[in-house]
């Protein structure tokens, strides 16, 4: 599991970590019972303390997204929607959210706006294909 | 969770006429990294060697380790480590001499963790102490602050004088080896960008005064910036909303500054009928607000 934390972006490097494992789980990187690294081990490999990485993984424990059993790694829960269409929704809403906020703050219309996310999209998709 | 290792009690510090610290209570809890902020002369290195037992309390109390900081035991000694930003070293050894001269006071000097800071920092162990750059002195400091795997470390402007270059590295790599659930740090330093890479508490202090005490994590989710639009017409000339902080508006555009955006944010999109774009707020955008609070 990659995880690339900013330190200086403002946002507080638990809920960085939260947002990317719910990313990753909602993109299917990481499958249900898939086991995390331990808090120790991502602590050290994000030099952060390692009760930052444990309130991001009680959270996300609490949250339904990864289980605990006794004396077994946290796991991708079964009921996190891995790889579901529900969950990659759900993500793609909060990462559109703000552009979609700032289409209207410059006026553009739904389907304006629409027709440049379809032309971005259809841009990437042929960008991607030449590559293959 | 452990007791907390240090705890003030109304601590204050006077020289002469002069209140270096007033009336500070405190708790750095274990296992934290905690950031000491404040502008320079706020009384942070004073704090620390209040902590360290180098002064004495002239009011109130410090207790580090559990103990009276003024009369810590040589085995609390021995569990701290502290890095003085104008510490004297001994300047006719050389750096391989430096080291085992004061690993020879600890029988848990770390030899290994030794080797791989002298590689990682790049120090060379012939050179004479008195030779060195300011930027090396400070790193035979961060050594011999922490090779003998303190409990407690205290580091007092620990990058003040390296190489902004390699401050991130060096400050990274450090607090890699260091960080840990046993472990309590306190790094001071008014460069706030540097804290903000590092801790997960911070203390700010101003004119000797405690300001905030509070989680990174709090006080990064405290703040935000607001970019604004009106839905329909114009924007109010002014928001007399006591979270908004600053207000520069324009038209049908704004800039807030605002506290506690969570909890406000959908009140405050009906009220006005505006669009809001969020961003979030460094340390360094947020420290004046912290100061301005007080004032």
């Amino acid at each position: 599991m990659l995880l690339i934390l900013d330190r200086h972006n403002g946002i507080p490097a638990y809920r960085q970590i939260m947002d990317q494992v719910k990313f990753q789980i909602a993109a299917g990187k990481l499958q249900a019972g898939e086991s995390l690294p331990s808090t120790r081990a991502l602590a050290e490999q994000l030099a952060i303390n390692p009760m930052t990485i444990s309130k991001a993984y009680s959270l996300l424990e609490h949250e339904g997204v990864l289980e605990r059993r006794p004396g077994m790694p946290l796991v991708v829960s079964s009921g996190s929607g891995n790889g579901q269409p529900q969950a990659r929704r759900e993500q793609l809403r909060e990462h559109l959210a703000p552009a979609a906020v700032q289409a209207l703050q410059l006026g553009a219309s739904p389907e304006e706006a629409c027709e440049v996310f379809k032309e971005l999209l259809a841009n990437h998709h042929k960008q991607g294909n030449t590559e293959t | 969770m452990n007791n907390p290792p240090i705890v003030t009690q109304g601590l204050s510090k006077h020289f002469g006429k002069i209140a270096a610290l007033q009336d500070l209570s405190l708790e750095i809890p274990d296992g934290s990294v905690t950031g000491l902020v404040g502008r320079n002369g706020s009384g942070k290195s004073t704090l620390m060697r209040l902590i360290t037992g180098l002064y004495l309390a002239s009011n109130g109390e410090c207790r580090t380790l559990g103990e009276p900081a003024g009369k810590l035991s040589s085995e609390n000694l021995s569990r701290i480590g502290y890095l003085d930003q104008e510490a004297k070293y001994l300047d006719w050894l050389t750096v391989r001499d430096h080291l085992d001269y004061v690993a020879s006071f600890y029988p848990q000097w770390d030899k290994s963790l030794e080797s791989r800071l002298l590689r990682e920092l790049e120090l060379s162990q012939g050179t004479r102490v008195g030779a060195l750059s300011p930027g090396n002195r400070q790193k035979l400091g961060i050594l011999i602050a922490v090779c003998h795997r303190p409990d407690l470390i205290l580091l007092d402007e620990p990058a003040s004088a390296l190489d902004p270059i390699v401050r991130e590295q060096v400050l990274d790599f450090l607090m890699g080896l260091l960080v840990d659930t046993t472990r309590t740090i306190v790094v001071s330093s008014h460069i706030l960008h540097d804290v903000e890479r590092l801790v997960d508490q911070v203390v700010c202090i101003e004119q000797g005064r405690l300001l905030a005490n509070l989680s990174l994590d709090e006080l990064q989710e405290s703040y935000a910036e607001w970019r604004i639009t009106a839905r329909h017409g114009a924007l109010p000339n002014s928001f007399t909303e006591p979270y908004v902080l600053e207000a520069h508006v324009n038209g049908q555009q704004a800039r807030l500054i605002v506290q506690k955006p969570e909890a406000i944010r959908d009140a405050f999109i009906e009220h006005h009928n505006v669009d809001i774009s969020e961003r979030a707020l460094t340390l360094e955008q947020i420290f004046p607000w912290l100061l301005k609070k007080s004032a």
